[in-house]
């Protein structure tokens, strides 16, 4: 028989509660309590998130986000800040002795990446993954990833570009130099897509998630069964959004 | 004395580093490590920066510090490495 992955479609939530539920997630299968995991969300305001090793003040403009109601939140994860807008964001997690997962880390990726690229695939679009944690279309990059690895398991989150906005993205965002700012957004215009770009017309969240549904259960062999969130993991959830993702403590940490 | 730096890892991530250091000594005094790479434990980053406090600021030590706790406690950095490491903060010095 398949071996049976859970699903869980979150929808839009800030983006304490998204950070807190991944890490929920991992927890809660560390403990042997939830199958292996994968879940697709959005954000609910647009947020910038940043990596666990990114200082907040150095790469975000915090006035800009607050005047324009943009949440920034501290990922448990390395990598870099990433403004989430339109996009879906999926996360996977998986006990690291899962036969599926590769013991190395940069395999792993590159697995993970393989069922988002399978997602893409469902929708018409050819990708590739560009390590250390990209995928490109055409040379332009469409998802980025990251990933932990914690209790002995693998969590990792990343995000599908369904459309994307680098003047709005510019304007959250600290640049080194802001002379060369228009340049800057010049050269990631050219360096990023989207599928809206690809595909040439909009394109619905619940089409994407149900291509990526298809995507991870090829990837690594599974049926994916849309369940729920536990009891315990919505406790532990609101636990580590009250305790470290909506604190200045935790977001201003570095 | 407090310095920066920004250092574009070849094939790489970015690193950042602030440093502040004592000039007549030549050791560093404190070291905050960022930017967009990945490390695994993540927790590994604070190990690193407490472990080269006192360090003296000169290639050949730092690079032999920061390779021997990479190596005592099993951290896998990705997109950034000991000669990064080294790199950028060698660079933080005029």
């Amino acid at each position: 028989m398949t071996e049976q992955w859970r699903l869980l479609q979150t929808g839009f939530k800030n983006a304490y509660s998204n950070m807190a539920i991944d890490k929920a997630i991992l927890v809660a299968n560390s403990e042997g309590k939830v199958p292996p995991t994968v879940r697709f969300y959005g954000w609910d305001p647009a947020a910038i998130s940043i990596g666990y090793f990114q200082s907040l003040v150095e790469e975000v403009d915090i006035q800009a986000c607050e005047r324009f109601g943009i949440d920034y939140v501290r990922r448990i994860t390395g990598g870099g800040a990433v403004f989430h807008e339109k996009e879906l964001t999926y996360s996977v997690v998986v006990p690291e002795s899962h036969p599926e997962m590769p013991r190395n880390i940069m395999q792993s990726y590159a697995r993970i990446c393989g069922a988002v690229m399978r997602g893409l695939h469902q929708l018409g679009i050819e990708s590739e993954y560009a390590p250390i944690n990209d995928i490109v279309t055409a040379g332009r990059k469409i998802s980025g990833n990251a990933q932990t690895r914690k209790l002995q398991t693998v969590l990792q989150h990343g995000t599908v570009l369904m459309d994307v906005d680098v003047n709005t993205m510019f304007s959250l965002l600290k640049v080194p130099n802001e002379k060369m700012k228009d340049k800057l957004i010049a050269d990631v215009e050219q360096r990023v897509t989207s599928m809206r770009h690809i595909l040439g017309k909009e394109i619905r969240f619940n089409e994407v998630a149900r291509a990526m549904k298809i995507g991870f259960e090829e990837e690594f062999h599974v049926e994916l069964n849309e369940g729920k969130l536990r009891k315990e993991e919505l406790n532990l959830a609101k636990q580590f959004e009250k305790e470290s993702f909506s604190t200045r403590q935790w977001n201003f940490r570095r | 004395m407090q310095s920066h730096s920004i250092y574009k890892v070849p094939q790489g991530k970015l690193l950042k580093i602030s440093l502040e250091y004592d000039e007549k000594k030549n050791v560093i005094t404190d070291i905050c490590i960022t930017g967009d790479f990945f490390a695994y434990p993540e927790e590994a980053i604070e190990l690193l920066e407490t472990k080269l406090k006192n360090i003296t600021l000169g290639r050949k030590q730092l690079l032999e510090k920061i390779s021997s706790i990479i190596a005592e406690y099993h951290i896998q950095f990705i997109g950034v490495n000991a000669e990064s490491f080294t790199e950028g903060i060698l660079m933080c010095k005029p």
